[in-house]
């Protein structure tokens, strides 16, 4: 009982987060820096980044997270403002209209070095109109342990060329965290894995006959 | 003599509530060391030595105070016993400076330096970057020998820098003193007709460090601007190997120039000893603490579940970008720590941290640089 009283509260505690953020924009978030010039130049850059139709939220939260990890104001800045810098190359890659999730997630994946071209290939592996926030997150995941991002993105976009849903995506990543703590190593857990998730999908013609008429070339 | 005694108190009082905040972290060692001494006018005198050694410190908001004893036995020529408390003083207001300061006093029994004791006051501000920084410092002290005083006098100023896994430092002291019987003991003649001696000394310093493993080289040239006729280079090595959460094994070799703020000659020394954390927490990094972030199924809900194992442990927390970073407690549950957090699906970035210390990713998660100089695990929900 207790332990399920504690469940609701980290849930709670994690739905009121998520919803303070948007405040930012109406300037009543104010972000918790000690030093006073050094929280408005991370709010400048923030606004900096609003103005140029950037999303607030990841900034807020790489501010968040450099306050709680105790970084110094100026080092704050230069997070929030490499972190806008990714968000804004990451909008281009993924035109036309990526969503707030997909920036987040293209952000993320070139701080992890996935090279700037990966980005568009994933996007023009699905419909437009289908998210690809979870293939870059799971791109970035690989990416992190270790595997060439040549390789991650071949397995990923066969899979997505496959058809295979982005559940079936995301188990690719916790399925490989579960063989390279078994010891196995990343790339050949990657191998495995990817061969094991295309064995549930149908084959190649099949998904071509089931493909969506908005794929890209 | 009201006024000291309320001003003591006073001062008791404060000093007290700033350490009093947070478990004492306290390490323990004890090692074998050889030590070699090169006299002038006197043959070479080589010593065996066991030592022993406590270090205590206590971290409070604002305050750290570190405090150690230790102590150098040799049967027949060498014994030592020193303290040392100093302060850490992080200012609020600037907070890329931080000022340290202590006072530290010994009593000994050298066969070439005489028997006495010293007692030193020193001073360090610090200008602090996130890869680098600078520091000026002064301390002064007085060394009693067999009925004799004398006094020193030391200014340094100096520069360090992070690169990676490489910390290097460079600076250079001035050292004024009137202490000619350790210059003596030191195999450095000194000239007579001078009231005082001036040594000047350029240090660089480099360190390696690889999780809790440690290695460390020094090379040191000193000169004699005043009263002192030398010009030496020293080098002096050590590595402390990390053998599990609590126990470390160190080891050092090299030249120990003479330092007449603390009254010790110039030696060549070896040691071997073994350091153990005690207290609830240990100084060194948890690898105990640094736990595993999972996914499970329960309820038709997929949660994020953190654990980690570690008795000793009096704090856990896990903050993420879920939490917007706000540190969550993670619950005792017998030998290990748990939270539980439902989560949609998606990519999450999180740290862990034991008693207040330093986030870590969880060890079976892949790892990502943070900009801040550290690291946060990643996991993709599905």
């Amino acid at each position: 009982m207790n332990m399920h009283r504690r469940v609701l509260t980290l849930v709670a505690l994690a739905l009121a987060s998520v919803s303070a953020l948007p405040a930012f924009a109406q300037g009543t978030v104010v972000l918790p820096i000690a030093d006073v010039k050094a929280r408005r130049a991370v709010e400048r850059e923030i606004a900096s980044a609003q103005a140029k139709g950037l999303p607030v939220q990841p900034l807020v939260a790489k501010a968040m997270e450099g306050v709680t990890k105790q970084a110094t104001g100026e080092r704050i800045r230069v997070a929030v403002a490499s972190q806008a810098k990714r968000l804004e190359q990451a909008r281009v890659l993924l035109a036309p209209s990526p969503s707030v999730a997909e920036l987040t997630s293209g952000a993320d994946a070139l701080a992890v070095g996935v090279p700037a071209p990966m980005l568009k290939q994933i996007r023009a592996a699905w419909p437009v109109a289908q998210s690809v926030a979870m293939p870059l997150d799971v791109l970035t995941e690989l990416v992190a342990r270790g595997i060439p991002a040549k390789h991650a993105l071949k397995q990923i976009t066969v899979l997505m060329a496959r058809g295979a849903t982005p559940s079936q995506i995301a188990s690719l990543g916790s399925s490989v965290q579960v063989d390279v703590a078994a010891g196995l190593a990343p790339d050949a857990a990657l191998e495995v894995r990817a061969r094991g998730v295309m064995s549930l999908l149908p084959s190649p013609a099949a998904a071509a006959a089931l493909a969506p008429s908005g794929r890209r070339p | 003599m009201t006024r000291r005694a309320a001003l003591g108190l006073l001062v008791l009082a404060t000093a007290h509530r700033a350490v009093a905040q947070a478990p004492p972290e306290v390490r323990l060692e004890a090692g074998y060391a050889r030590v070699a001494q090169q006299q002038v006018g006197a043959r070479d005198v080589t010593s065996d030595a066991a030592l022993f050694a406590v270090f205590w410190r206590r971290p409070a908001d604002r305050w750290t105070l570190f405090t150690s004893a230790n102590l150098t036995y040799a049967r027949d020529s060498l014994a030592a016993a020193q303290g040392v408390a100093a302060f850490a003083f992080p200012w609020t207001n600037i907070e890329r400076l931080r000022t340290d300061f202590g006072a530290a006093g010994a009593r000994f029994s050298l066969r070439s330096a005489g028997t006495g004791g010293n007692a030193n006051v020193f001073a360090r501000q610090h200008y602090v970057r996130d890869h680098g920084g600078t520091w000026i410092g002064a301390a002064g002290g007085i060394t009693g020998r067999d009925g004799s005083h004398s006094a020193s006098r030391v200014a340094d100023i100096g520069a360090w820098g992070r690169y990676r896994f490489l910390y290097g430092s460079a600076s250079v002291s001035r050292q004024n003193s009137n202490d000619w019987l350790l210059l003596a003991t030191s195999g450095v003649y000194g000239t007579p007709f001078d009231q005082y001696f001036v040594l000047e000394d350029w240090q660089l310093a480099l360190q390696a460090r690889h999780g809790p493993h440690e290695l460390s080289a020094t090379w040191t040239q000193r000169r004699g601007v005043v009263g002192a006729e030398t010009y030496v280079v020293a080098f002096s090595a050590s590595g402390v190997l990390q053998l599990n959460d609590r126990v470390a094994f160190l080891a050092s070799a090299g030249r120990q120039l003479s330092d007449p703020l603390r009254g010790l000659p110039q030696a060549d020394i070896a040691t071997a000893s073994i350091r153990v954390s005690v207290g609830p927490k240990p100084l060194v990094r948890q690898r105990s603490a640094v736990g595993e972030a999972t996914v499970e199924r329960r309820d038709g809900q997929t949660e994020l579940v953190v654990r980690i194992v570690a008795s000793d442990t009096l704090t856990v927390e896990v903050a993420g970008d879920f939490s917007d970073w706000q540190p969550l407690p993670l619950e005792r549950d017998g030998n290990q720590w748990i939270a539980r957090v439902v989560l949609p699906p998606g990519k999450y970035h999180l740290g862990i941290r034991a008693n207040h210390g330093t986030w870590r990713a969880p060890r079976n998660l892949a790892r990502v640089h943070d900009d801040f100089g550290g690291e946060s695990g990643l996991i993709v929900i599905p």
